[in-house]
C-alpha cells in the first residue's frame, strides 16, 4: 500500500483552511506538539470528522492524549523526540516544584520563627519541628545556590560563544523579580506590626532579620483572604505588597524556567544539576517531616502556634510539589541516560 | 499439561525497546505491521488497521504511538507534498516488529494446541 492510498475524503490538493472545530481540538496540545504534528493531525482530524461526525470517543481521546502530551512537554511523562530539550524541560519543571515546595515551605517556616521570636513555645516538639525544619530549609537554600551556580557556570560558556541572547529575557525577568522581592521583602520585614522592627532575636537560633524577611516574602500565602475583616487591619501598601509579591515571585520561577529550557547543559553539567535534584528531594523531605511534626501537635490552645486549615493546605501543597519534582527528577535522569546513549 | 505458559523468547533490547512504549505498545504493534509494507500517512494508516484488525484507532491514540515511535527510532517521517505526512518503518523498527510477532506466534500456536487438546479430552 503507497503512502497515497488511502486519502481522506477531505483532502484536496491545495491546503484548505483548519476549520474551527479541529482548530479547538488542537488546543488540547501543546504549543511544541503542535508545531510539530498539529498539520497533518488536523487533516487527519477532518478526516475522522467525515468518517464518523458523532463519536463519543473522540473527545475523551483528543483530551486523555493531550493532556499527555502536555506532561511530556512540561517535562513529567513521556519520551520525547529531542533528549537534550526534554531533559531541559524536566530540569525546569523541578526547578518549578522545589519553587512551590520552597514558597509553602517557607511560608510555614517563617510563620513558627516569627512565633519564637515573641513566645515560648509550650511544647517541646514545636521546638524540635521548628529545628528540623530550619536544618532543612537550610540545606535547600545552599543546593539552590549551588545549582544556580551550575546554570551560571553554562550561561557563561554559552555567552562566549555568541549564544547569550537566548538568555537576556527571562536572566532580566530573574533578576528584576528577585530585586523587588529583596527590597520588599526588607522593607514590610521591618515595618509589619507583627514584627515592628523590634524584634527578641535572643529567643531562638533563627537571627529574628531572617525570620521577619521569610514573614514578609511569604505574607500572601495567608488565610486572611478568606477573612476581609482581618485584612482590613493591614495598611494599603501592606496588602498592595501582598499582591505585588506572589506576582513578582511567579515572574521569578518563569524566568527560572525559561532560563533552564535554554541553557545548554553538558552532559556532565546536567548530572551535577540531577545530583543537586537528589540532594534537595532529600532535604523536602525533612522539611515535609518538620512540618508534619508541627501540625499533628496536640492542641493546647496557644493561638501563636496553633496550626490552622491555611497550613494543612500548605502541606499537601507541598507534599504535591515534592511529588512532581520526584517525577520530574526521575525523568530527567532517564532522558539524561538516553541522551548519552544517543551521543555514544 | 502445564497450568502456566511462559514464551518470553525476544531478544532483551528488542523486547524492552516495545516495553518502554507502555499503552502505547498496543498500537505501536499495529502501526508497524501497517507500515510493514511501505509508507502510510495517518488517515492511509487508520483504514488500513481497521482493515486488518478491525480496530478503529482514535486519532490522539494513533498519534500519541506515531510520537512514541518515532522518538524511539522506529519510524521516520518523510517529506510530505501535502498536510499529510507519510511515515515509514527503520530497520530497528522492523527488528522490534518481526521480534515481537515472533513471540506473538509462539503464545498463539501454544494456546491453540492447548486449547485443541482440552477440546479434544472434554
Amino acid at each position: 500500500m503507497s503512502a497515497d492510498s488511502g486519502g481522506a475524503p477531505s483532502a484536496g490538493g491545495a491546503p484548505a483552511p483548519i476549520d474551527r472545530r479541529v482548530r479547538r481540538m488542537l488546543l488540547w496540545y501543546p504549543p511544541s506538539w503542535r508545531a510539530r504534528y498539529g498539520e497533518e493531525f488536523a487533516e487527519l482530524l477532518l478526516a475522522d470528522l467525515a468518517d464518523r461526525p458523532r463519536c463519543w470517543r473522540r473527545p475523551a481521546d483528543l483530551a486523555g492524549t493531550g493532556l499527555r502530551a502536555r506532561l511530556t512537554a512540561a517535562g513529567l511523562a513521556g519520551h520525547p523526540l529531542d533528549p537534550a530539550a526534554a531533559a531541559r524541560a524536566s530540569l525546569a519543571a523541578a526547578a518549578c516544584s522545589a519553587a512551590a515546595f520552597g514558597v509553602f515551605g517557607g511560608a510555614m517556616w517563617a510563620q513558627l520563627a516569627i512565633g519564637v521570636q515573641w513566645d515560648v513555645p509550650p511544647q517541646q516538639g514545636i521546638t524540635q519541628a521548628l529545628g528540623l525544619m530550619s536544618a532543612a530549609l537550610t540545606l535547600f537554600a545552599l543546593l539552590a545556590v549551588l545549582a544556580a551556580v551550575g546554570v551560571l557556570v553554562a550561561a557563561v560558556r554559552m555567552c562566549r560563544i555568541g549564544q547569550g541572547r537566548r538568555l537576556a529575557r527571562p536572566a532580566a525577568m530573574i533578576a528584576v523579580s528577585t530585586l523587588v522581592l529583596v527590597l520588599g521583602g526588607n522593607h514590610f520585614a521591618n515595618g509589619w506590626p507583627g514584627t515592628g522592627g523590634d524584634l527578641l532575636v535572643h529567643q531562638g537560633l533563627i537571627p529574628g532579620g531572617i525570620a521577619a524577611f521569610g514573614w514578609a516574602t511569604t505574607l500572601w500565602v495567608s488565610s486572611y483572604w478568606a477573612h476581609p475583616a482581618a485584612l482590613a487591619a493591614f495598611s494599603a501598601g501592606e496588602i498592595a505588597w501582598m499582591v505585588a509579591s506572589p506576582a513578582a515571585t511567579a515572574v521569578l520561577v518563569t524566568g527560572a524556567a525559561r532560563l533552564l529550557r535554554r541553557i545548554e547543559l553538558s552532559p556532565a553539567g546536567l548530572r551535577y544539576e540531577i545530583w543537586l535534584g537528589r540532594l534537595a528531594a532529600a532535604s523536602m523531605l525533612a522539611l515535609l517531616v518538620g512540618a508534619g511534626r508541627w501540625i499533628t501537635l496536640p492542641a493546647l490552645g496557644d493561638q501563636m502556634f496553633h496550626p490552622g486549615l491555611i497550613d494543612v493546605a500548605g502541606l499537601a501543597a507541598m507534599a504535591v510539589a515534592a511529588a512532581a519534582g520526584g517525577q520530574a527528577l526521575r525523568r530527567a535522569t532517564a532522558v539524561a541516560r538516553l541522551a548519552d546513549g544517543t551521543a555514544g | 499439561m502445564s497450568g502456566s505458559v511462559r514464551v518470553v523468547s525476544a531478544p532483551a533490547a528488542v523486547q524492552s525497546a516495545l516495553d518502554t512504549l507502555g499503552r502505547s505498545s498496543g498500537p505501536a504493534s499495529l502501526i508497524l505491521s501497517s507500515l510493514a509494507d511501505g509508507a502510510k500517512h495517518g488517515y492511509a494508516l487508520t483504514k488500513d488497521i481497521e482493515s486488518f484488525a478491525g480496530v478503529r484507532l482514535a486519532p490522539g491514540t494513533l498519534y500519541e504511538a506515531l510520537s512514541r515511535l518515532e522518538a524511539h527510532g522506529m519510524i521516520e517521517a518523510l517529506e510530505s507534498h501535502d498536510r499529510r505526512r507519510p511515515y515509514r518503518l527503520t530497520a530497528a523498527g522492523a527488528a522490534a516488529l518481526a521480534t515481537y510477532l515472533e513471540a506473538q506466534r509462539k503464545v498463539a500456536e501454544v494456546g491453540l494446541r492447548r486449547l485443541a487438546q482440552g477440546l479434544a479430552s472434554a
